[in-house]
């Protein structure tokens, strides 16, 4: 069994995911870790610390090799590592909502500090793709950028949604690292430099993203799943009633891969093989587990896995022996193995019992009463489900129906379904009363995006009586598109915005994929090309048409932009398209884009204005403090009094200012994120090097500041011509 | 000397009963001994370990299913004969499998509990005791509540029969012969009971039992009175108490205490100078413990504690290190005999496979016909629904033999489920359309691939009453689910309690009318937990009972045609009133409902309210302070200006913290009582009040007794 080879108890609590180690003198391994109330301090075991007070560093009063940072904002990531390789040592990287700072631990200097406007959610340092220099890349709303050691950024791009967690990960295994970015709309997107090569849908807000080995990596979404991927194919998840607060690889048997380790709310730490999820190794904190990192903090040239827990404990394990032959729980593998297969021999055995008891029952009288009780049912029982779209009335509103029915007198005395992202837990159960029973059950659903789902169902077979139930398990696939019901056409409703492209595809194939995203009707009938479906959305009563000429030429109006989106990517990856250009007009939601951009600059200008009102109030109050303790170094009272009540004056028009201040920057950022939002659709619109295209063009253009061509290129996909 | 025991498993056996394993006597100390086990298959199944591999010795046939199984034999000669009892037979084996009893008792009810001595055999069912000697009728006692063990003091050190009745009512019945000597009251449900030191101790007199709350307890049965030697409060909130043995596993020359519980806990007691009792050994098994021994069985010269699980297992706590000192050698034997062991098993379980597939067919084939029917595997639950009066909350416990796959949650009263910290499922709670369905409640726990036990936390409001149903559907194919129910009464807080203080104001209730005491007693089982279904014997019958939350009092009296409840809580009376005339006019009886409030009790209640609540602010505003008073601490250094409270506040921040989080809502909980109390003062003087409401909450929120006694008063 591993033991922890040393266990630190730190007075200071640990933010939760912000534990960085770092060489920061060049040489001695140092914990850095933000705490309570915008601080960092850093846990420096190896050198009696000179007492340094600077502006930004002081020791902490409680622990003598424990020195405190204080960045006086609340700290929203931290990293450490080598950002410029000519110094020799390690720099600390501390993100917040407005803020990026670069600091020098050893030289006590600030490397670079900046203003970012996106926030920084999620931080990674290393090198990406071709780009030469080590890169501090930050991901915040909507965006991502990247700074080299001079704090110039060197990349810069828009992603889906508010960015959660970063890595780096040689995905393609071209031996350059490419960025995994993890997203709050459920996405794991894969960037080569600025070019999206994957994209991965999971069920919930991806948390935590880890580099495992080769193409491999690990990753942790906030309802307690952890799993691994191997590209865009996942390995294993499990999930667990508790949350993952960190994970990292470390090889930790050493066998020569390395294991995921996490570190779970509950204060459990495990690790689990990147093959199959089995747990190797455990361990438990009082305390939830802040973050997981390694080093060599023993100086003693091994390295250890360092887990940190947010009351200050630490633990670092050495990697197991090869003698232990990564046998490292406690109990050992073959006792568990033995229980194992008894467990399984004991199931075969009742599975067993049961056909005896079920040859003793057909001899036995037809079905009665008692029978029923003890859930014995006639064994051609089928169980049919359907899916179909259901317009709504007075009393419901529009929905998809899953309709599940006996093929007997048989009821159903519940439904669980076990699906994910389209409910608010990870089931949905109808148990309905006693009273209303029946072999038929309608559920409605009404998935809140179009994306695929797998329903999971189990339903309870039996009869009124039953004290024991039949379970009929089965599987049904949600299509992507099933909040769109097919309508009849007219031309009246057809949308103003439209998207156009060409693709190379029989029309029959266009069908083919209409049936398999959409809940058709079984009697629709669709004619040859050129033809035209018209679909109206059951979320918001929207219009949907689609149509094909002979030439493979296809218009999709729609005034929803992201369905348009999600539209030309489903039959990209159905046709398998690799590139392709598109013709795009949506004049309501450019115009409001164009009200966000207008907007933008009006912040941006109050913004400045309130910033320069702060310097002058804050000259101000220098003068009037000096003015006042002048008046108290006079006794003349009475003028101190009245300097300080108007330093009091003052200081509430400052807070006032600041509430001001805050305001704007929130209405900044969330338009900002609309704007960013937009390049993303635009992108989206497209499929493989136009999409590169026309976010670096639209990009540009939000650079230079010029909004025709912005919309232009949403247009046409380019800005030239 | 720290006691470290490694885990074996010897076998697996069909599902059993509490108290169904016995270690055979051995011809000399420290030899292996056999085990001898019953199973719910009926099966009796006597092995001893061979090179790590268990060997049959005799196995029946299997029959009904055993409840318990006991050894007994001559007095004053090794106690080697193998007694069972199954359904209302009792059957007795030699240690080599000969039968040489069969045992018809032809009592109504199936045996649940046996206690053998010499020719003498005690047995109880349900609520009937009997007393046999040479298989001849002896003695017979009708117990008001049910009977968990029976027991009788040794015969051969005290020349008297003594038995004692373990009864769900937390008492523990005394008999002469057919009458009851005397009663004692012990602090929760007793379910298990031993002779202390195997023999009865020093007196001969002294009786272990443990309760199914987790107590664990000595007591002297003297021919007069009980005397009370100690008592193990559970603290560390661990489940019930299933089996107890004395061994001296430590081997200290003093016999230890081994105690197996309901939630897979193996723990060791030995004995200080002062012969208290002191926690030296637990480990967690993963499932019930059903029984415990001491003994030798892996390896001979080696002390072990052999218990068995829920689901079958025979396990050993060996003192017999796993790695050996000795060299390379030894230890690639151990391996050895390990892989037999599964290679033998890997053979087994092929063979069962292809057996099974081959069924797996005709199955399919037979479900074509239209004739053919299907039934379900059936599979046992067990399962513990049981009122916490720390927290008064109620914890379902579900186990089954095989790993769980997923539970269904479902109630049609409101009620919260709570997190409880040993689960590793994770929960799911689904929207409900409470109108149509009847639904409050849905939540599915999708199980981890190893859980065989689940247990949940409920938290219930008096006056709502219904029923939780568990849906519980494990890994076995075909994929089937059993629906257990429970029900929440409309008093589901209160407790029954032996003694209440008479002196105290009440409010009275008193019902007349043409019922019958059957229909009474219906009432008083649908209203209240922990009153046995059975009518009690005799003309008039008296409960008193406890509110676990609030430590109000309830008192119900009834005979044919009357019944009175007095309680110093008015909603208690509210709540019974509503209820009782609900049921009366479902059953269409004429009631006359009379009562008789007293003002004073309501002030009375308020007080005995206030010390929690007040306890209860503090905390909240303490632990509100701890975050602030952390960060001045890391922001100065030293804490030396602040003021003792805060000193305090900060030195006890873990503890405080620790208790806010163990009683979640409990202020709301107070908040709703006081509400309810409010309301239903004036609803007995006819005047609705819910407008006033508000007014009290917002008088609670800024607590001060005498403010909320004179509102209360005013209003």
């Amino acid at each position: 069994m591993l033991l922890p080879v040393f266990t630190l108890k730190l007075r200071h609590k640990i933010s939760p995911r912000m534990v960085a180690i770092g060489r920061y003198d060049g040489t001695h391994p140092c914990l850095a870790a933000a705490t309570q109330t915008g601080k960092v301090f850093i846990h420096n075991p190896h050198t009696r610390n000179q007492h340094v007070s600077a502006s930004r560093v002081f020791q902490s009063p409680l622990e003598s090799d424990v020195s405190l940072l204080s960045i006086n904002q609340a700290v929203s990531c931290l990293t450490a590592g080598v950002l410029n390789p000519e110094l020799g040592y390690d720099a600390l990287l501390v993100g917040t909502q407005t803020n990026l700072l670069a600091y020098d631990v050893y030289n006590n200097s600030d490397l670079f500090y900046r203003e970012v406007a996106d926030g920084a959610n999620a931080i990674v340092l290393g090198t990406l793709g071709d780009i030469s220099s080590p890169l501090a890349i930050i991901g915040g709303n909507c965006a991502l950028q990247g700074f080299n050691h001079e704090g110039s950024d060197l990349f810069w791009t828009v992603t889906g949604d508010n960015v959660n967690s970063l890595a780096l990960c040689d995905f393609d295994g071209d031996g350059k690292k490419e960025l995994l970015v993890g997203s709050e709309d459920f996405d794991i997107r894969v960037f080569k430099e600025d070019e999206i090569v994957a994209e991965m849908t999971e069920t919930e807000i991806v948390t935590s993203l880890c580099p495992m080995y080769g193409s491999r990596f690990g990753y942790a979404l906030s309802n307690g799943t952890v799993g691994v991927y191997d590209k865009t194919s996942r390995y294993w998840r499990i999930k667990s009633k508790n949350h993952a607060m960190s994970i990292h690889a470390f090889d930790l048997n050493s066998d020569g891969v390395n294991e995921l380790i996490t570190g779970w709310s509950n204060g459990k730490v495990d690790a689990r093989s990147d093959r199959t999820g089995e747990v190797i190794f455990k361990d438990n904190f009082s305390s939830a587990i802040a973050g997981v990192v390694e080093g060599d903090y023993r100086m003693d040239g091994h390295i250890q896995l360092i887990c940190c827990s947010v009351d200050g404990e630490i633990r670092g394990y050495l990697p197991g022996t090869a003698e232990m032959r990564g046998n490292l729980m406690d109990t050992s593998a073959e006792q568990d193995l033995i229980r194992e297969l008894s467990q399984k021999k004991q199931n075969l055995l009742l599975e067993l019992r049961n056909y005896e008891e079920n040859a003793k029952a057909e001899l036995a009288s037809p079905l009665n009463e008692a029978d029923g009780h003890r859930g014995i049912i006639p064994a051609n029982t089928r169980l049919h489900t359907t899916l179909s779209v259901s317009l709504g009335n007075e009393t419901q509103t529009a929905h998809t129906e899953l309709r599940i029915s006996t093929s007997n007198d048989t009821i159903i005395r519940a439904v669980l379904i076990f699906a994910e992202g389209i409910f608010t837990g990870e089931s949905h159960v109808v148990h309905p009363s006693i009273h209303n029973l029946s072999s038929s059950i309608c559920i409605p659903i009404v998935p809140p995006k179009d994306v695929p789902v797998d329903l999971h169902l189990k339903a309870f077979v039996g009869y009124r009586s039953s004290t024991q139930f039949h379970v009929f398990e089965s599987t049904r696939q949600l299509p992507r598109f099933s909040m769109y019901a097919l309508t009849s056409l007219d031309p009246a409703s057809e949308p103003i915005s439209y998207v156009n492209f060409t693709i190379a595809e029989r029309a029959q194939r266009v069908v083919v994929w209409l049936g398999q995203n959409f809940l058709l009707p079984e009697d629709t009938h669709i004619q040859n090309a050129p033809f035209q479906v018209c679909f109206t959305s059951l979320r918001n009563g929207g219009h949907l048409h689609i149509k094909i000429k002979l030439s493979g030429e296809i218009t999709i109006n729609t005034d929803d932009i992201d369905l348009a989106g999600d539209i030309i990517q489903s039959m990209a990856s159905f046709f398998a398209i690799e590139d392709l250009q598109v013709e795009a007009d949506f004049p309501v939601y450019f115009e409001e884009l164009r009200k966000v951009l207008v907007k933008v600059d009006e912040y941006h200008s109050v913004h400045q204005k309130l910033s320069a009102d702060m310097a002058d109030h804050s000259n101000l109050i220098r003068s009037l403090l000096v003015g006042a303790e002048d008046a108290r170094l006079m006794r003349d009272m009475k003028t101190m009094k009245s300097r300080y009540m108007e330093l009091y004056d003052l200081n509430r028009d400052l807070l006032n200012g600041y509430k001001i201040r805050c305001n704007n920057h929130t209405e900044l950022l969330g338009n900002l994120k609309a704007v960013n939002q937009a390049i993303q659709r635009a992108g989206r619109l497209r499929v493989g090097k136009p999409k590169n295209q026309v976010i670096t063009a639209c990009r540009d253009a939000i650079r230079s500041n010029n909004i025709n061509t912005l919309f232009k290129i949403m247009r046409v996909g380019t800005a030239s011509s | 000397m720290d006691l470290i025991l490694n885990r074996m498993d010897y076998l697996q056996v069909g599902v059993t009963s509490q108290k169904t394993m016995k270690l055979i006597p051995a011809s000399r100390h420290r030899a292996t001994q056999k085990v001898v086990i019953g199973d719910h298959d009926g099966v009796v199944m006597c092995f001893g370990m061979k090179k790590g591999e268990a060997a049959a010795v005799f196995k029946t046939l299997p029959g009904p299913k055993i409840a318990r199984l006991e050894l007994g034999g001559v007095i004053n000669t090794p106690q080697e004969k193998i007694f069972i009892a199954a359904a209302s037979e009792i059957r007795g084996f030699t240690k080599r499998g000969k039968q040489f009893l069969s045992f018809e008792t032809n009592l109504t009810e199936s045996i649940k509990a046996m206690h053998i001595s010499g020719s003498d055999l005690f047995l109880s069912a349900s609520y009937i005791y009997n007393h046999y000697c040479d298989c001849k009728d002896q003695h017979y006692y009708l117990s008001g509540d049910k009977i968990n063990d029976v027991i009788c003091l040794p015969v051969e050190r005290l020349s008297r029969i003594t038995p004692v009745l373990a009864c769900q009512d937390r008492v523990l019945r005394v008999l002469q012969g057919s009458d009851v000597m005397y009663a004692v009251e012990v602090p929760g449900p007793p379910t298990v009971l031993a002779l202390h030191n195997g023999n009865g101790g020093d007196s001969g007199e002294d009786l272990l039992f443990g309760t199914s709350d987790g107590k664990l307890a000595l007591i002297q049965i003297t021919t007069s009175k009980p005397v009370r030697k100690w008592e193990i409060q559970n603290e560390k909130k661990r489940g019930g108490i299933l089996c107890i043995d004395s061994f001296d596993i430590v081997g200290d020359g003093v016999k230890d205490l081994l105690v197996g519980r309901d939630d897979g806990m193996v723990e060791v007691y030995s004995f200080d100078n002062a012969n208290e009792p002191v926690l030296r050994f637990d480990q967690m098994l993963s499932e019930s413990v059903t029984s415990i021994q001491g003994g030798c069985v892996g390896k001979d010269s080696y002390d072990e504690i052999v218990v068995s699980t829920y689901s079958g297992w025979v396990t050993g706590l060996t003192t017999e290190p796993i790695h050996k000192e000795s060299g390379p050698g030894e230890e690639l034997k151990i391996n050895q005999e390990m892989q037999n062991k599964i290679s033998s098993l890997r053979n087994e379980l092929e063979h069962l496979q292809y057996k099974v597939l081959q069924e797996r067919e005709n199955y399919q084939q037979s479900s074509q016909s239209s004739k053919a029917k299907s039934a379900v595997p059936s599979f046992g639950i067990n399962d513990k629904f049981t009122l916490n009066k720390d927290d008064a909350s109620y914890s379902l416990i579900l186990e089954v033999q095989t790993a769980i796959d997923n539970v269904l949650i479902q109630s049609d009263v409101p009620i919260d489920l709570l997190d409880v910290d040993k689960n590793s499922a994770v929960v799911s709670f689904s929207s409900c359309d409470s109108e149509s369905n009847d639904n409050f409640l849905l939540a599915t726990y999708r199980c981890q691939a190893d859980t065989t036990r689940l247990e949940l936390k409920i938290r219930s409001i008096e006056g709502q009453y219904g029923t939780l149903q568990a849906y519980v559907t494990p890994r076995i194919q075909p994929k089937t689910c059993q629906v257990r129910q429970y029900h929440i009464k409309p008093l589901s807080l209160h407790q029954r309690t032996h003694f209440i203080d008479h002196d105290r104001p009440m409010n009275t209730l008193t019902l007349t009318g043409q019922f019958s005491f059957a229909e009474v007693h219906s009432w008083v089982v649908f209203c209240l937990p922990e009153v046995p279904e059975k009518p009690p014997a005799g003309e008039c019958v008296t409960f008193y009972f406890q509110n676990t939350f609030l430590d109000t009092q309830l008192e119900s009296t009834y005979r044919k045609g009357e019944g009175v409840f007095k309680s110093d809580n008015i909603s208690t009376i509210s709540i019974l009133k509503d209820v009782l005339s609900k049921e009366a006019t479902k059953r269409k009886i004429n009631l006359n409902i009379s009562y008789e409030i007293n003002e004073v009790s309501v002030k009375h209640t308020l007080k005995l309210i206030h010390p929690k609540l007040e306890y209860q602010l503090l905390l909240a505003k303490k632990v509100q302070l701890i975050d602030a008073l952390k960060e001045l601490q890391i922001h100065e250094g030293n804490t030396n200006f602040l003021i003792p409270e805060y000193h305090c506040i900060l030195e006890e921040a873990d503890h405080l913290q620790e208790e806010y989080k163990k009683q979640p809502a409990h202020l709301e909980r107070l908040y709703g009582m006081i509400t309810d109390l409010f309301i239903d003062k004036f609803k007995f003087k006819g005047t609705n009040v819910k407008t006033k409401v508000p007014l009290l909450l917002e008088i609670l929120d800024s607590y001060d007794q005498n403010a909320l006694i004179s509102f209360f008063d005013a209003a």
